[in-house]
């Protein structure tokens, strides 16, 4: 118990010199004055945070991972670019570099919708479980501090985290994409591109809070990494299967009209879209390839008359809001749960 | 003597022929007697204008010898000037003392000094995008070469080309007393109303002119154009929502057009009404304005679909394609805001109860 605590003592020795509330009062000689450089608790906290989950191995493994993965989608959809007939007088030529691939490696979204979750889980399966293994916990909780600035700052920070990440490697693929194809996009493109990046935080997002809130139901931070990466692998590889055979079983026999068809083929959609995957994938194609233009099976009768033009992202962005407001939502949903597993948990010190 | 044994013999002493026309006469110099004929031969009586060439054995004769039963065979080319007076000419072929051959020329029309300028077919009938094509002939009926200039008067707007031997030409020369085929073309001005037209052509020299009135009977073309007043051929529309849209059909043609059908073809489900749906009557170069209302399916996938409206009479159509954008309507997207503020309103409410105690 002892070693434990000088530990943690080490751990959280930075945090308590930077923030006690009672000695800063203190030490200020013109606290009117510099009221300003008084860092907020809640953001100290959010800093340690990051610094943490910056310098940890898992992180920089995998972000290191996903980095290699873009470079080689990257790599493989630039080969590509030269084997396509398309010009660059070609609309939404840029976005291309997304979402070609030569047939080796899938594209930059695919890597993101597979690794994207176990980025999430990484970040957040320890958070506080951990703390409360190591005893840090009811100490850091004895400051003058709120209790829910624990978890709040971890979610924050560690989407400070991600964020960074992709936005960092989406410009690396845009400023690489610059150099190879020395064509600049177009701002719709621009703008579809940063709406990308986005949807890809939020997905991220959701695997992080359910990670999170696995962290605070589970005591041991193995059991919650294996869950949270249970989950990740059941919608990533089993989910689809599943929706197969359920398909396969429920299908209506004999001959169908158009109309049941369609109906049948959106109904199988209707479930695989429970799996956060698949609603990500179906919200970064919209983005992505200003040419899709539904989502779900079609009608001849709807197509009829259509031309095959791209949409402009105010309605591609429509078309994906429901699938954007699912991620949202979730994560919130899952935050909120945590968060109220969190703030009745009875804290002892050991 | 015997003078009466000497007879001259043509078979046809009678012979009709228009101004400026010649005649060959065979005149055969028949001797019936034991001698030799030998004597001057004559044109006796001839008008002081005609020309004549009497030839035997390709020489020009005066006088001509004949054994007895035997003939010689004379020809006479008489040349009938173009300057004569209508009537019946008659002079006299002599041989000798005694033989006379009286030949009379009727000379069946007026003759003149003047340019001829003629068409077969003066009158043509076409619509307003035809070209009127007519064939002419002018004649030089004068004694001396001619360089004609050809001119037209046509109303304004029209063209008038004139053609010989396939080149446009302004001006032909012709030989005395010879013909030349001209071709004129003419091409009324597009938007020309229906009617006759006369366009008349002349064919002037500084001495003799002639001239003559060409008809062209343009009757009417049908033709209409279906635009929007702005150009504009696109519009956007809300999934389930209506459009107006204003059209200008205009009569480009030359004819009234008369039940303008106004029809629309759309993707299945969409709906194109016209306000109105027909137009009774519409002068050439008037235009008119109709409303259509287009309605989208309310579950049509949100991009360009194309519309195309029709204007037709039994004559003419007139098509337009209209590009028209469909917009999702907004408030599912609402709905889905509000999910996320019911979410962050709950994980708020969380805050509110444990977060700060």
């Amino acid at each position: 118990m002892k070693e434990v605590y000088i530990m943690n003592d080490k751990r959280w020795n930075h945090f308590f010199k930077k923030y006690r509330p009672h000695d800063a009062v203190a030490e200020r000689p013109s606290a009117f004055t510099h009221k300003t450089n008084i860092i907020h608790p809640f953001w100290v906290m959010v800093s340690k945070e990051i610094s943490d989950q910056v310098r940890s191995w898992r992180f920089i493994i995998m972000a290191a991972l996903i980095a290699l993965t873009c470079l080689g989608s990257l790599y493989a959809a630039l080969a590509q670019f030269g084997k396509q007939s398309g010009s660059a007088e070609d609309a939404f030529f840029f976005l291309n570099l997304f979402t070609l691939s030569d047939g080796t490696l899938p594209p930059f979204t695919v890597f993101i919708s597979f690794l994207g979750p176990l980025l999430g889980i990484s970040l957040g399966f320890d958070a506080i479980n951990s703390e409360q293994n190591r005893g840090t916990l009811s100490r850091l909780l004895s400051q003058p501090i709120y209790r829910d600035y624990v978890i709040n700052s971890k979610f924050v920070a560690d989407l400070i985290v991600i964020s960074t990440l992709f936005v960092a490697l989406g410009l690396l693929v845009l400023g690489s994409g610059l150099i190879a194809l020395g064509i600049p996009p177009t701002a719709d493109e621009l703008s579809r591109l940063i709406f990308f990046i986005l949807i890809s935080i939020i997905y991220v997002a959701f695997w992080l809070n359910l990670s999170i809130l696995f962290s605070v139901v589970f005591r041991q931070a193995a059991t919650s990494a294996l869950s949270g990466i249970a989950i990740w692998l059941f919608f990533s590889i089993f989910y689809s299967m599943i929706v197969d055979l359920l398909a396969r079983a429920i299908a209506p026999k004999g001959m169908l009209t158009e109309g049941q068809a369609v109906q049948f083929q959106n109904f199988v959609l209707g479930l695989m879209r429970f799996n956060p995957g698949q609603l990500f994938s179906d919200a970064t194609i919209t983005l992505l390839m200003p040419s899709v233009r539904s989502l779900g099976a079609l009608t001849m009768e709807q197509l009829e008359g259509a031309l095959p033009t791209p949409l402009p992202i105010g309605q591609s962005l429509l078309m994906v809001w429901p699938q954007v407001t699912g991620l949202i939502a979730g994560s919130i949903l899952l935050f909120g749960l945590g968060y109220y597993l969190f703030m009745r948990r009875e804290i002892r010190p050991r | 003597m015997a003078s009466g044994q000497v007879i001259l013999y043509t078979p046809y002493t009678t012979i009709s022929v228009s101004p400026g026309d010649a005649i060959e006469y065979a005149v055969d110099v028949i001797n019936k007697s034991d001698q030799v004929f030998n004597g001057d031969i004559r044109v006796i009586g001839i008008p002081r204008t005609w020309t004549y060439t009497l030839k035997g054995g390709g020489y020009t004769v005066s006088r001509i010898a004949v054994l007895p039963d035997d003939k010689k065979t004379l020809s006479l080319r008489v040349e009938v000037p173009f300057q004569v007076n209508k009537g019946a000419y008659t002079f006299r072929l002599s041989a000798g003392d005694s033989a006379s051959l009286p030949l009379t020329v009727k000379v069946t029309e007026m003759g003149s000094s003047e340019t001829e300028f003629t068409a077969d077919q003066s009158n043509m009938q076409g619509n307003a995008n035809a070209t009127f094509t007519y064939r002419a002939t002018l004649k030089n009926r004068t004694i001396d070469k001619q360089l004609y200039a050809l001119m037209a008067n046509a109303p304004r707007g029209w063209t008038v080309t004139f053609k010989a031997d396939y080149n446009p030409v302004t001006s032909v020369e012709l030989e005395p007393n010879t013909t030349k085929e001209i071709t004129i073309e003419v091409k009324p001005p597009k938007e020309i109303k229906a009617g006759t037209y006369k366009i008349p052509v002349r064919a002037v020299t500084g001495s003799t002119s002639a001239s003559m009135e060409l008809e062209a009977v343009v009757t009417g073309n049908y033709e209409m154009s279906l635009t929007t007043p702005t150009g504009l051929l696109s519009t956007k529309i809300t999934a389930g929502g209506k459009q107006k849209i204003g059209l200008t059909v205009r009569n480009t043609g030359s004819a009234d057009l008369t039940d303008i059908e106004m029809k629309a073809t759309a993707p299945s489900k969409w709906q194109v009404t016209f306000e109105p749906e027909k137009i009774d009557k519409l002068a050439p170069g008037n235009e008119t304005t109709v409303y259509a209302t287009i309605q989208a399916d309310k579950k049509a996938i949100p991009g360009d679909y194309v519309v195309e409206m029709r204007a037709s009479t039994p004559e003419t159509t007139s098509q337009l394609s209209f590009r028209v954008m469909v917009k999702t309507p907004l408030i599912w997207g609402w709905v889905g805001v509000l999910v996320i503020l019911a979410a962050i309103g709950g994980v708020v409410y969380l805050f509110r109860k444990f977060g700060r105690r």
